[in-house]
């Protein structure tokens, strides 16, 4: 199996594929900082709980995802543009899915240990300093270090496999399947709203879902990547070029 | 031994007989020509031979072996198609780079002799590359891949004369050193003639033609003369194309053997059909019979 020419159609421009997501985060992270240094030090210099207030609201930042943003775009790339180039290149279907996994596995390790370690420096320095979060958020998860590398990693490879999934879809069924994917998504949405608004069973329901464990919402997140990784495989397989 | 065999390959989509039951054989070490018009089904029968798409029907043989999924076919052919899609934010030395890697008998010594000579700005975005310069990428991959089975689809579009006249010097240098199954399919016909050893034309799907070229030297022969005369020379002689200006006129028929000798003594100028010429001929006459004979099922439609 040519595995590592696949590694490489991936990785080969070492900018792209390493390189300026990690410039965003820096530069998004530095933005953070620059805010919460006019926060604490100019806005709010005179109220006493103003740092905490920040620190407490800063919990839902999403400034993360100036990293997640690109690494969730690669999975629709990798389908919609390494693909083609591949089998260009004589690579069968089966050496392309085998070796895009690794790299979808390798990108969600590489970058799960960034921000672990990010995290670990925020916490450790309180913010930075000035009391900001940027790693130590909900989206990467708030407890322990360990915790966010599992979390952060299920999350970049579960929404790499499901945006490869989709991307093959598309790729086979065309326009058709989005708008099959969009109604059928709007659908979902809408019935839950409503059950939530309506069904007083259902919002006990939902409120548990809430006030699962941490694991729990692990083994949801790890489920849903094996589902896409299932659909994306069995696609993959008949996917032809165009 | 036969590099390629096809039997009854065929390949339909729902709007379109893209291939209709095409079979070939193909010998390895030769310079083989795939000729047909746009959407004659030159690109999709390469594709299927690559295993980039899956046939509908009928069989495929690429070195003894079906190429679909089959790596150890697949790492021996090397397919260059003008549509080849690259990521947006490649560089050409990316391509180059996985290439070489992907291919086992990639010789960079001479990648970087054709990147010189097509003077290929290999460090600047594919998406800021000309037309020309993106053929050129496909060229040096054709080449310096040295694959046993290689196929170029349209491979020099947008190249200007020079460098398309350097490719196929380069190619044929390189065969003679190096002898490997080559399929080119081109509309330049004129330009390729005398690379290619074996034609196969394709029309409508279908395989129109699949010969040699020596034998097609003397397949087809234009007369020239008075209308009167050329037309008494062309009875029971089967026409690919007449036209007249005038008294005088010209066609070009079927060559029978004795046909060159009778047409001169019967007072006309015989000269040789270009295999471009016999190709527009050859086409245009499939296309003529498919009009006739839905033209014919037309009728039968409305008289019953």
């Amino acid at each position: 199996m040519r595995i590592r020419n696949v590694v490489q159609l991936h990785t080969v421009n070492k900018l792209q594929a390493f390189g300026w997501p990690l410039v965003f985060m820096i530069l998004s992270l530095a933005l953070v900082l620059i805010v919460g240094s006019l926060i604490v030090n100019v806005a709010a210099a005179d109220e006493p709980g103003a740092r905490e207030s920040m620190r407490q609201g800063m919990l839902w930042n999403g400034a993360i995802f100036a990293l997640l943003g690109p690494l969730i775009g690669f999975g629709f790339t990798a389908m919609g543009q390494y693909f083609p180039l591949a089998l260009g290149l004589g690579l069968t279907r089966r050496e392309f899915a085998a070796g895009t996994a690794l790299v979808f596995a390798g990108n969600a390790a590489f970058y799960a240990v960034i921000i672990a370690i990010g995290k670990a420096i925020e916490v450790a320095t309180g913010g930075f300093g000035i009391g900001i979060r940027f790693f130590d958020v909900v989206y990467t998860g708030t407890g322990a270090w360990w915790q966010t590398l599992i979390q952060t990693f299920l999350l970049i490879l579960t929404v790499m496999l499901v945006g490869a999934a989709i991307t093959t879809a598309f790729h086979r069924w065309g326009q058709s399947f989005l708008w099959v994917f969009w109604i059928a998504l709007a659908a979902v949405v809408l019935a839950f709203v409503a059950a939530i608004l309506l069904s007083e069973p259902f919002q006990d329901l939902a409120g548990a879902a809430a006030a699962m464990d941490w694991g729990w919402w692990m083994l949801v997140l790890a489920a849903l990547g094996a589902v896409g990784a299932t659909v994306w495989l069995a696609l993959v397989r008949r996917a032809q070029a165009r | 031994m036969t590099a390629i065999v096809t039997r009854q390959l065929a390949k339909h989509y729902p709007e379109v007989r893209a291939l209709d039951g095409v079979s070939i054989a193909l010998e390895e070490h030769r310079i083989h020509g795939l000729l047909g018009r746009n959407g004659a089904g030159k690109t999709t029968l390469m594709q299927l031979l690559t295993g980039q798409v899956f046939a509908t029907s009928g069989s495929m043989q690429v070195l003894g072996a079906s190429p679909v999924e089959n790596a150890e076919v697949l790492a021996q052919t090397c397919f260059i198609q003008e549509s080849q899609k690259y990521p947006d934010t490649f560089r050409a030395i990316d391509v180059l780079r996985i290439a070489a890697g992907a291919y086992p008998h990639w010789d960079q010594a001479f990648a970087d002799q054709l990147i010189d000579e097509f003077r290929l700005p290999v460090k600047r975005a594919i998406k800021k590359l000309s037309r020309g310069q993106l053929s050129a990428i496909g060229i040096v991959i054709g080449l310096a891949s040295r694959a046993p089975i290689t196929f170029f689809d349209e491979p020099y579009l947008g190249l200007d004369a020079v460098a398309r006249r350097m490719f196929y010097d380069r190619l044929l240098a390189d065969f003679s050193e190096h002898p490997r199954t080559v399929v080119l399919s081109t509309h330049h016909i004129d330009e390729v003639a005398n690379l290619l050893e074996h034609v196969v034309i394709l029309d409508q799907g279908r395989v129109l033609l699949d010969a040699d070229t020596d034998e097609l030297h003397h397949a087809a022969i234009e007369v020239s003369g008075r209308a009167a005369d050329v037309d008494a020379f062309l009875t029971g002689r089967e026409v690919l194309d007449r036209t007249a200006l005038g008294a005088l006129a010209t066609a070009t028929l079927t060559a029978r053997d004795g046909d060159e000798r009778a047409a001169r003594e019967a007072g006309l100028d015989v000269s040789p059909v270009s295999l471009q010429a016999l190709f527009v001929h050859l086409t245009r006459a499939s296309a003529a019979a498919a009009a006739a004979t839905a033209s014919v099922s037309a009728t039968d439609v409305a008289n019953h």
